[in-house]
């Protein structure tokens, strides 16, 4: 095995440490700490994901009843748009991408910030402005046409629609920004001896995740830009009345957000495969296939958008080419449910809360992806689309998907963030409590929807009721099961046990500093001499910082780990 | 790179077999069930094509039921079989396996293929889809916020909130929408359109069930979106004649017969009736100012275009004859459907007086 | 680590170079190109994005240029706008001058290139003021053609503007020696940045003017 030398090129960059801040200020509020953002964008994440999923709530008390009691039709189609809108917007893509990768990806390529670090800053802040502006359409009449704001109605819409347009603008500039932060730090910023091949899979998942936020954003912003305008001044692009095309809305929008949903999964998938090998204490299955099935589950994102309008009358024989790539995408999604089976095949398991989850993930998301074959089939989605058959098919995904696994890598991360452990027995009751109520809530649905409940409506036929009441109350047990999280968080803020830097044993970068790290993350940026999943082997860096992390060996109390 | 630390063990685990049979009896009779279970008996199949979309259905349920029961078994199994016992170490390692290529290989090849089978099977149901056969009953749907209107050859009035139509009769149903997007669905009849301003969709089916079913707006149009229902009604063919007769005006016209004689046709008469019946798709103005077809105002002294769409000449009686037969065929790149005159509900005197009113535009 | 990139410590800094250290600077350079050449691309998606929307609505309807209560609109001049574009390209060519009399050293020649380009540069945004002013399309919102022609060509116009400013910007900085022969990241973002804007007129030029 060659021995990397530690020469100034190609990495002198790392070498460089620049004197912390030292105003309050500089240090927690305009900071240009890839850590202090990642923190930052958790916070303002976590605080949206509250609001968003109370909506979620009002919109599930609101199908207690077939005839629709709580809600007028005008203000519940407000509240499912912004639910929506918020959780795509505000919390799972920032949380993945401005959470977790701003934390966590650096420190796992032995960086010691990302590229652009006032870039990364200027990200952050552009987030809770645009938030405020999301949800200050309230105060004017909330967008109410769904997240999708199809034209014509999205241009007849409340005065909150335009809000809608500017607010999730915003927001995508900053994630663009992010993209192009994340795909350098990547491309440039390993540390020495960090091949492609020797990369952490969340690092990976990182950067396929980075190009599709740099290129598929903007054509998201062309289309709210041009919705913005015709509404604000009458410019034609989507009024038939004037020459428009409501078609042309969708093609544009679904060519960002197609891939949207894979910037708001592969983040999620990366985590997964972090967890599993250091809860399993064997390397991940697989792991050059998953690396590169998540490029490309990348770049056939990006081909796949039309599967959206199959009934939406664009030309027949144009529904064939996107049927059948979108079918051709569930082969390298396979190839990652599979890897991730087998690396629990021969495990030495511990079921930590992150653990549970990742689990579940497996479980959830798999019924999840199965059921987004079955739309790929343009006849059976001729008659799914628009119902709670899809509602089942997204949440699924995105709940059982990216949210089980933000859950997944709260817990397993919450310790390297903070300094300290998160109570294990409260979040496993947290696993159990999400993971039930979660398959009563959404499982129902896509019966609901194949039986003929269309979706968005604020009222149903009768032979629906014991369905949406049982899916209610089940939502309503998610939503105090997600109470035990942010108890469990606080708790461990205040008084949870010091965390030291490996609590569980992970071999990958992060781990081998202290938990939370110095704010120059490596004294000495280490050699990178191989993957991070040879549990058997010694661990593959030069130049550690603390060799008592080399001994890298889990602790069941979360002591720091007596070296061997 | 990816080195064995430890050779594997050829046992795969305890009781891997024995779970691996499990489950494969476990999706084998669950598949079974799913076989021979109709799909019609948790949603009725009213027409052609619910049969055919619920045999597909069935291929995915078949396929995704199998490849779940094996995920969801193998993960509880592995997750008891090989959880590390309280007693061991806490650093206790597992099989140091990266990776093993002859399973790759085929737990790559195999969904490939299932997803081709998938595939082909998908495109056969689709063609399906494409087109009708026989003598086909040709009507419209317009969508409204917050209702759905339907017109039909030979009725003059369009008919609101209920659809009529005969069982064992191949239907054409053009859908769009007078507002904003409305959608069409009929969940016993599986497939749906959206109803697109400006834009005509097609739907064809072939009723079999004798029944009423409800038609469901499936795409946001408003506040009472979930309240836009209307109802099917599948009728007998006799059903269906004593209903029609009940909505019509007139005595329905036949289609051939005697040529029209065009001088007596009123032009009065024509303008009103190319208001009510003509100008959703077309203008009085130049051929260019397109609505959904040319504009009608121009027709004899168009420079650009001395015939008339279907290339005949421009004389009164090619004009009646369009109106008569309809017109479907390109316009420009895009497929045009001009309604006959049974689609529209207008008689030859009605022709007379269209034709009469077209002539007065530009003569 | 940003403070060594801009040479702001020039004459301060240890060694006796114009930064504080070469491997550093080239390593940021590397990245800060790579980050520039990022954004024009998500640039060009956002251009991409406008185009195949105007290309879609060309072809829903049978002539183009399409019709206006009841008339067909006229077709753009393009003389004009070929002298337009004449001038923009021309200050292309003016940037790459510039550039290349900036590295050899050749300091009043690149204030010379520079500033023709700048010159150029809003020439051709007064040219788009008139040719905005004249167009006989039926204005921003009358039509299609003047949803997707305004908004195309004034999206790149106010890239055009933005330039202006960012080579006028830099045109101060090399005054204020913050570049040197071999140390001028800034300018190579420039230029790269106007020949970008120079590449989407062609497109648009070609789209509007021609097609």
């Amino acid at each position: 095995m060659a021995v990397a030398t530690r020469t100034s090129a190609p990495h002198a960059v790392l070498d460089h440490i620049h004197p912390e801040p030292e105003s309050f200020v500089r240090k927690y509020v305009f900071s240009i700490d890839h850590k202090v953002i990642g923190i930052q964008y958790m916070v303002v994440g976590l605080i949206f994901f509250v609001i968003a999923g109370l909506l979620a709530e009002v919109i599930r008390v609101q199908l207690l009843h077939p005839d629709g009691r709580f809600l007028g039709g005008e203000q519940y189609n407000q509240v499912y748009s912004m639910h929506g809108s918020a959780m795509v917007w505000l919390v799972i893509i920032p949380l993945v991408t401005g959470g977790f990768g701003n934390f966590i990806m650096p420190l796992m390529i032995g960086a010691r910030d990302v590229a652009f670090p006032w870039l990364n800053m200027a990200s952050f802040w552009m987030f809770p402005p645009a938030g405020l502006l999301l949800f200050g359409s309230f105060l004017i009449g909330a967008p109410d046409a769904g997240w999708t704001e199809y034209p014509p109605i999205s241009l007849l819409g409340p005065p909150g629609t335009s809000m809608w347009c500017a607010a999730i603008f915003l927001i995508g500039i900053s994630s663009t920004l992010t993209g192009i932060n994340f795909l350098v730090t990547i491309l440039k910023m390993r540390a020495p001896g960090m091949t492609f091949t020797r990369m952490p899979l969340f690092v990976w998942a990182q950067v396929a995740t980075a190009a599709l936020s740099m290129v598929a954003t903007t054509a998201l912003a062309g289309a709210l830009a041009a919705l913005f305008i015709e509404r604000q001044f009458g410019v034609p692009f989507y009024d038939p009345a004037k020459g428009g095309s409501p078609l042309l809305w969708q093609h544009m929008f679904w060519f960002y957000s197609h891939p949207a949903v894979y910037i708001m999964i592969l983040p999620a998938f990366g985590i997964i495969s972090e967890v599993l090998p250091t809860f399993a204490r064997k390397p991940i299955f697989g792991y050059k296939m998953i690396a590169f099935s998540s490029v490309a589950i990348a770049l056939l994102g990006f081909m796949v958008w039309a599967h959206h309008m199959f009934t939406s009358g664009m030309v027949p024989w144009l529904q064939l080419p996107f049927m059948i790539l979108t079918m051709i995408v569930a082969i390298p999604t396979g190839v990652k449910i599979f890897g991730w089976v087998a690396t629990l095949w021969g495990g030495s398991i511990h079921f930590s809360s992150a653990m549970l989850f990742a689990v579940g993930f497996i479980l959830t998301f798999t019924l999840g992806g199965i059921t987004g074959v079955y739309l790929a089939a343009v006849p059976v989605d001729l008659h799914a689309h628009g119902t709670y058959f899809i509602v089942a098919h997204f949440h699924y995904v995105l709940f059982g998907g990216s949210v089980f696994g933000i859950f997944a890598g709260l817990y397993y991360w919450w310790p390297k963030i903070t300094g300290r452990m998160m109570n294990e027995t409260l979040g496993k009751w947290h696993f159990w409590a999400a993971f039930i109520s979660f398959n009563c809530t959404f499982l129902p649905m896509h019966w609901l929807g194949l039986l003929g409940m269309p979706r968005r409506v604020a009222v149903y036929d009768p032979q629906f009721t014991f369905w949406n009441q049982f899916a209610s109350v089940s939502s309503f047990v998610l939503a105090a099961s997600t109470l035990l999280l942010f108890y469990n968080m606080a708790n461990s803020l205040a008084r949870g046990k010091k965390a030291g830097p490996n609590p569980w044993g992970g071999r990958t970068l992060e781990w081998m500093i202290s938990s939370p790290p110095p704010y120059y993350n490596f004294k000495k940026v280490p050699a990178v001499l191989g993957l991070p999943y040879d549990f058997g082997n010694p661990l593959p860096y030069l130049g550690l910082d603390n060799p008592q992390a080399e001994a890298a060996t889990p602790s069941q109390t979360g002591q720091p780990a007596a070296a061997h | 790179m990816a080195q064995l630390v430890k050779k594997p063990k050829t046992n795969l685990g305890p009781g891997f077999w024995p779970v691996t049979i499990f489950l494969a009896v476990l999706a084998i009779v669950s598949d079974y069930y799913v076989y021979v279970t109709p799909l019609s008996r948790f949603l009725p199949e009213a027409a052609v094509p619910a049969d055919q979309i619920d045999a597909l259905f069935k291929f995915l349920t078949i396929v995704g039921n199998a490849i779940f029961i094996y995920v969801v078994g193998y993960v509880v199994y592995f997750c008891i079989a090989f959880r590390r016992p309280k007693n061991a170490p806490a650093n206790t390692i597992g099989v140091q396996i990266h990776d093993q290529p002859q399973l790759e290989f085929w737990w790559t090849l195999v969904p490939t293929l299932l997803v081709v089978a998938l595939a082909i099977f998908s495109v056969v149901i689709w063609k399906g889809l494409q087109q009708t056969q026989g003598d086909v009953l040709t009507m419209e749907a317009i969508g409204h916020q917050f209702y759905f209107e339907f017109r039909y050859p030979k009725l003059k009035a369009s008919v609101r909130d209920e659809m009529h139509i005969p069982v064992n009769t191949p239907i054409t149903l053009h859908v769009t929408a007078a507002d904003v997007l409305h959608g069409f669905w009929v969940p016993e009849v599986r497939v749906k359109a959206d109803m697109v301003p400006g834009l005509v969709n097609t739907l064809r089916f072939t009723p079999t069930t004798i029944g009423q079913y409800r038609i469901i707006c499936t795409e946001y149009c408003g506040s009472s979106h979930g309240k836009m229902i209307a109802k099917l009604y599948i009728d007998s063919q006799q059903d269906f004649g004593k209903w029609f007769a009940k909505e019509a005006n007139i005595a329905a016209s036949g289609g051939g017969g005697a040529a029209v004689a065009l001088t007596t046709g009123q032009k009065d008469k024509g303008q009103a009736l190319f208001g009510q019946k003509c100008s959703t798709c077309h203008s009085v103005g130049p051929y260019n100012q397109i609505i959904v077809g040319p504009g009608l105002g121009h027709l004899f002294n168009d420079a650009e275009h001395k015939q008339l769409v279907d290339g005949k000449d421009v004389t009164p009686e090619n004009i009646a004859y369009i109106l008569h037969n309809g017109y479907q065929g390109q316009l420009n790149g895009h497929v045009a459907v001009m309604p006959s005159a049974q689609a529209n509900a207008i008689s030859n005197e009605d022709i007379a007086n269209l034709t009469a009113y077209l002539v007065s535009l530009s003569k | 680590m940003a403070a060594v990139l801009h040479g702001d410590d020039h004459g301060h800094g240890h060694g006796g170079g114009f930064v504080e250290n070469e491997v550093i600077y080239q390593e940021t350079r590397d990245m800060r190109l790579l980050g520039f050449v990022l954004f024009l691309m998500s640039d060009v998606v956002l251009f991409s994005a406008f185009i195949f929307a105007y290309l879609y609505l060309r072809g829903t309807v049978p002539v183009w240029p399409p019709m206006m209560n009841g008339t067909q609109l006229p077709r753009l001049d393009v003389a004009f706008a070929a002298v337009n574009s004449i001038v923009l390209f021309g200050s292309g060519v003016t940037m790459h001058y510039a550039l290349e009399n900036w590295k050899h050293g050749k300091r009043g020649e690149f204030d010379f290139w520079m500033l023709s380009t700048i010159v150029l540069g809003t020439a051709f945004l007064g040219g788009q003021a008139y040719e905005y002013a004249h167009a006989q399309i039926g204005g921003w919102s009358g039509s299609i053609f003047g949803a997707s022609f305004f908004t195309l060509t004034g999206m790149h116009g106010f890239h055009v503007f933005v330039g202006v400013v960012f080579l006028a910007v830099l045109w101060w900085q090399t005054k204020k020696g913050v570049y040197d022969e071999t140390h001028h990241f800034g300018l190579t973002a420039g230029t790269l940045y106007w020949h970008f804007v120079d590449v989407i007129w062609v497109a648009l030029f070609y789209l509007f003017y021609i097609f």
